[in-house]
């Protein structure tokens, strides 16, 4: 699987990184919000369940899975 | 002709029935969300009407919708729009701060609603619930709009100043409250300053609510090291670019600020959820069967069991969709915009209807049957009662997850039944958040 972020929904919830803390982290940025920072753009498959979770449970849409 | 040469250029169509000076003003007033669904359906993407001299382009539709909730703050500025807030915020707060000391007091503020903070937040609203219920008694009749607004409020000040401040001074904090809210009616939006008694006791309201709370940052400074786990503390530490804390005022302000954006939301959404369980039985059966499996064996209120709940979520999400808190959000054009070859000029409003959005057809078929199995649309800027974008309100995870508490504490306890007609519970639209017409009366009995 690959992970997409749309970086300008972001406002740094940082769900993602209380689920999958392997895959995601949650940055300060100089301009405005904190913003999520993929650790892993292609995650084992062992952390789909995590990054599925994060993905579902981030309250603003800003990740989503893509299929290799 | 000379003036043939230049390219005419096209502008919204405008909205009939405008009267002299006030324009629209009054039919606005009477019920704005059934003028804005006029508005869209005589002209269309764009409709421009007129609010006592203030041009406003309502941009309607998921295009329109996406397009106006994507432009940064440089083109569509909401500070522009909402300056009516500064008095009641406090100066230099927010929209009276520059871009950049206003983002950071925005990230600040977000920085107060992440993910440990909100476990923490979590295990209070769960408190507020059982203390607020603790002697309803095994049946009784009570006005919902008013209980919710007491519980939120109670929640808000206790999430964002600690159980010291919620205790001893929340009776001297909704009254001064009271008063800035009092200060921020549509008339504030014309001019905030005019010389008016509501105005002189919103100013003197605000003058008590920052000597208040900044007796209680210096007896914090001077513990600096206790836990504390609210908003404040969160708001105490924040720095801007520099390095320096925000000032006292500044922190009020947010603390205002925060309140203004979940109080009332919470609460009407609140009470509308409640009421429309009483009006759907077979629904709420479904949610009351959900809750006792996920809360089997006396399973904790926690952040992570309210986590997925989904027959409850989709019956939030309907009710955000019928009832959606704020129905209009606006932006003041800056610079001028092309939109799709229309122009829209400088100097304009523009603005858009959450509640026209969700009753359009194309994406919510029936729209106004209640059918939480309706799933939401994919197009991410039809279903908007959060706004959407980089401005999306960042109080969604906060709000959705306190309705969650509430809900879930509340039914499986007590079951609800509706005290009048089933159609006599409606939408206030003469309010800018929106709220069922009160009293909002409701019937529980415990269950057995």
């Amino acid at each position: 699987m690959k992970i997409k972020v749309d970086i300008d929904l972001c406002q740094g919830h940082s769900v993602c990184l209380g689920e999958a803390p392997e895959v995601f982290d949650v940055v300060d940025v100089d301009d405005g919000y904190p913003r999520v920072k993929v650790l892993q753009a292609n995650p084992p498959e062992e952390l789909r369940a995590k990054v599925e979770r994060a993905a579902k449970y981030c309250p603003n849409s800003v990740i989503t899975i893509l299929e290799d | 002709m000379a003036d043939a040469t230049i390219a005419e250029k096209n502008l919204p169509p405008k909205v009939s029935g405008a009267k002299p000076d006030m324009g629209h003003m009054e039919e606005f007033s009477e019920n704005f969300a059934r003028f804005l669904m006029r508005a869209n359906a005589e002209c269309g993407e764009l409709a421009e009407f007129n609010m006592a001299g203030q041009e406003t382009v309502l941009m309607s539709g998921a295009e329109a919708q996406e397009a106006f909730l994507k432009t940064l703050d440089k083109k569509l500025s909401r500070a522009a729009a909402y300056q009516a807030t500064v008095p009641v915020f406090g100066k230099g707060v927010i929209f009276d701060a520059p871009p950049d000391r206003m983002k950071t007091q925005l990230k600040i503020q977000v920085d107060a609603l992440r993910y440990q903070k909100m476990k923490n937040y979590t295990t209070i609203i769960n408190k507020e619930v059982q203390d607020w219920i603790a002697d309803w008694g095994d049946e009784g009749e009570l006005d919902f709009l008013d209980e919710f607004l007491q519980l939120t409020l109670h929640t808000a000040t206790h999430c964002l100043l600690g159980p010291d401040f919620r205790y001893k001074l929340t009776e001297e904090f909704k009254q001064l409250y009271h008063a800035l809210e009092a200060g921020l009616q549509a008339i504030a939006f014309v001019d905030p300053y005019m010389q008016q008694p509501v105005f002189e006791a919103r100013d003197k309201a605000l003058v008590r609510l920052q000597e208040l709370i900044s007796e209680i940052i210096a007896e914090r400074r001077k513990n600096s090291d206790k836990e504390y786990g609210d908003a404040l503390e969160t708001f105490m530490a924040g720095t801007y670019a520099d390095g320096s804390l925000l000032s006292d005022t500044e922190i009020t302000g947010l603390v205002i600020a925060t309140m203004f954006a979940g109080h009332h939301t919470s609460s009407g959404t609140a009470t509308w959820i409640l009421a429309e369980l009483a009006r759907q039985p077979g629904y709420s059966d479904e949610i009351l069967a959900e809750l006792q499996e996920i809360f089997k064996d006396d399973a904790e209120i926690t952040l992570e069991s309210l986590r997925e709940i989904p027959k409850l979520e989709a019956f939030i999400e309907e009710v955000l969709r019928l009832h959606p808190p704020l129905v209009l959000l606006m932006r003041r054009v800056i610079e001028d915009i092309d939109y799709k070859g229309t122009l829209i000029e400088s100097g304009k409003t523009v603005a858009i209807s959450t509640y026209g959005s969700h009753r359009n057809p194309d994406y919510f078929p029936d729209p106004e049957t209640f059918d939480p199995t309706r799933g939401k649309p994919d197009n991410l800027y039809a279903y908007i009662p959060f706004g959407g974008g980089p401005h999306k309100c960042a109080g969604n995870a906060f709000a959705l997850m306190q309705l969650k508490a509430i809900i879930a504490a509340l039914l499986p306890l007590y079951s609800f039944e509706l005290v009048d007609p089933a159609d006599s519970y409606q939408d206030d639209l003469s309010a800018m958040v929106l709220k069922p017409t009160g009293p909002c009366r409701l019937r529980y009995k415990k269950r057995q």
